[in-house]
């Protein structure tokens, strides 16, 4: 009987943390997202108007299946990128990997804000984009067209969000045991095959997690579309933001954000299952 | 000759891990590459599986020069150490991989699949994952997805390692049962010698990236030709001498001994005798010496010993049973005694 007490307790105590510090804000958000903001005023009848006006809406609701296609596009695109890269860093040899592992991990320790004012300044009028492409002669005059739209977003966020992807995909390969690799080769198998057969399904398992990274951050993201978005590159983050800021209208913001959430958490779920059914 | 290593050496850098080394292998012939860690053999095998280039020397197999073709095509294939089965593929996937990749699909590479895996015992377990193998299970998927290809050599780098001992012993039973079954060569590399005693039809012993000597098992156990394979083989005791002048006796810190063949009189010698053959008790030569151990082992039982003249030579003297009915305790002073024809002469 004291023994069972005690294993409460300490069981209570393990869950405070996580129960005040992740529950209990999220529980509110869904408790808010059932009232209604009346002319600034507090309407506190448990209602699902506000889940109504967002999916009746067609600017809320394009808006958040637009955000969510962008959310696909970022994580295909740093996908792509990111897999080779990690790929050709596993590929090196001695201490030289770590030096370029290090590289491309160190913009984790740089301030959001300055990443996006250099990428900010890259992508603009006389930019090194443009710079780089009038110079090969595929542009003729400084263009605009690398900022302040959807496409700046996608870029930016692609950018940003690398060392989230290439981290777990190195960390995935590395696990490979060489022997493997030896083995594949030994039964006659060219680099291709090995590839195909071997490194990239034993690496899908980090591949998926570095995807679910881009995915959930590029979810939740609302600066850097305020940032290089200009008015094209309208994500759902952003119209949450104005909700609690200039629309002062907390309930409504709420409800899109519990939308959002609950978006995330589908994704991290169907990742996991993924995973869940690697034979490893 | 099936399998030719000419001259073949590897540096990495400044270290040297194989001295020019030259090595015939026969075919269809058991041959093992015995010795300690650090003896080179795993990069002799590493060599002949082309996992590694050679700093010098040629290897050449069935008369073509192979020492410059990928691993990926030389006709050999490995069994590894750590079995290195494709975690994320079942038994049968793992087994088919070979001729998958060497597109060799369809209804023959699916029935030789098969074969194998009968060969080996595995064909209930074709749908399992490695995960969901014993080591023993798992040796054995490696050895199927090795010869299925059916290579004209097989390269194994210490299989049995990683298995207990009655399972290893039933594992070197069915290692040589397979080989005789499928005629091939194989080329097996391990550090333990009654594995090597027990398999070989040959043994290279290898010490320091050097071949010491090649020859039968019996030749190793009864004929050891240097001072490394007479203390590797059979826990041989040692006893440093010198061939007196006269050629028929050896002259040692404790005593003179008849030698069983004359030798060239004033050589530095060894004398070998091997545990087994070695007794406590009086005889043509005796030698005083304390007991420092006595350990029963079943069929056999082991006494420590050293000199009484010289504290330094250590004896290792195996009696049958319990000991013959020798009571036999630590700090006893007895005499070992062995028989000259028993002793072998190593130059030293």
């Amino acid at each position: 009987m004291a023994g069972r007490l005690s294993r409460w307790l300490v069981f209570a105590g393990v869950a405070a943390i996580p129960l005040l510090l992740v529950v209990a804000p999220i529980g509110t958000f869904l408790a808010i997202s059932m009232f209604r903001a009346e002319k600034h005023i507090m309407n506190y009848t448990p209602t699902v108007a506000n889940y109504a006006e967002f999916f009746g809406n067609w600017t809320y609701f394009g808006t958040y299946l637009g955000t969510i296609l962008l959310c696909f596009q970022v994580m295909a695109l740093s996908i792509l990128i990111g897999y080779p890269m990690a790929w050709f860093i596993w590929r090196q040899k001695g201490s030289r990997r770590y030096y370029l592992l290090l590289l491309a991990v160190v913009p984790l320790f740089m301030s959001y804000i300055v990443k996006l004012y250099t990428l900010r300044s890259m992508l603009g009028l006389n930019g090194l984009i443009s710079q780089m492409l009038i110079g090969i002669g595929i542009l003729e005059k400084p263009s605009q067209i690398f900022l302040f739209n959807q496409r700046a977003v996608l870029i930016t966020m692609a950018v940003i969000y690398m060392p989230f992807v290439i981290l777990p995909i190195f960390l995935a390969l590395e696990r490979i045991p060489r022997s493997l690799l030896q083995a594949s080769f030994d039964l006659g198998a060219s680099g291709w095959d090995t590839f195909r057969r071997i490194v990239l399904p034993l690496s899908l398992p980090g591949t998926i997690a570095g995807a679910l990274f881009t995915f959930v951050l590029a979810l939740g993201d609302f600066i850097t579309p305020q940032m290089v978005g200009g008015t094209t590159g309208f994500t759902i983050g952003r119209v949450i933001y104005s909700q609690f800021g200039l629309a002062y209208n907390w309930p409504f913001g709420a409800a899109m954000a519990a939308v959002l959430f609950l978006t995330a958490l589908a994704g991290i779920v169907l990742a996991g299952i993924a995973m869940s059914r690697q034979k490893i | 000759m099936a399998l030719e290593l000419n001259e073949v050496s590897k540096r990495y850098g400044a270290t040297t891990v194989l001295q020019p080394l030259s090595l015939e292998v026969a075919n269809g012939e058991f041959l093992t590459l015995l010795g300690p860690s650090g003896s080179g053999k795993t990069t002799v095998l590493r060599l002949i599986g082309g996992f590694t280039a050679p700093s010098g020397g040629r290897i050449i197999f069935d008369g073509d020069d192979i020492t410059a073709m990928p691993a990926n095509r030389r006709p050999f294939n490995t069994v590894f150490q750590d079995y290195a089965l494709f975690p994320h593929m079942t038994v049968a996937q793992n087994a088919g991989y070979g001729p998958l990749v060497q597109r060799r699909n369809g209804p023959e590479a699916r029935k030789l699949v098969d074969e194998t895996l009968e060969i080996v015992g595995l064909s209930a377990l074709r749908d399992r994952y490695p995960s969901q193998l014993s080591g023993g299970q798992k040796q054995r998927v490696a050895l199927a997805r090795a010869i299925v290809c059916e290579p004209k050599l097989i390269l194994l780098d210490e299989p049995l390692a990683a298995l207990d001992a009655s399972l290893r012993r039933q594992m070197q039973v069915f290692l040589k049962q397979i080989q005789r079954r499928i005629e091939t060569t194989f080329v097996f590399v391990t550090h333990d010698q009654d594995e090597a005693i027990t398999m070989s039809d040959r043994i290279v012993v290898m010490s320091q990236g050097r071949i010491e000597q090649v020859g039968t098992p019996k030749d190793l156990y009864y004929r050891p030709q240097t001072r490394f394979v007479a203390g590797f083989f059979g826990d041989n005791n040692l006893i440093e001498g010198v061939v007196a002048a006269s050629g028929d006796r050896v002259e040692t810190r404790l005593g003179n001994f008849p030698l069983a063949a004359p030798a060239a009189g004033g050589c530095k010698v060894l004398m070998g005798v091997r545990p087994e053959a070695m007794r406590i008790g009086e005889g043509a030569i005796a030698i005083p010496a304390d007991v420092e151990e006595v350990m029963f082992g079943g069929a056999m039982t082991r006494v420590l010993l050293h000199a009484v003249a010289a504290p330094a030579t250590k004896f290792d003297v195996r009696l049958a049973g319990d000991g013959r009915g020798q009571a036999l305790a630590a700090g006893d002073r007895v005499c070992v005694s062995f028989d000259p024809a028993d002793a072998v002469i190593v130059a030293d």
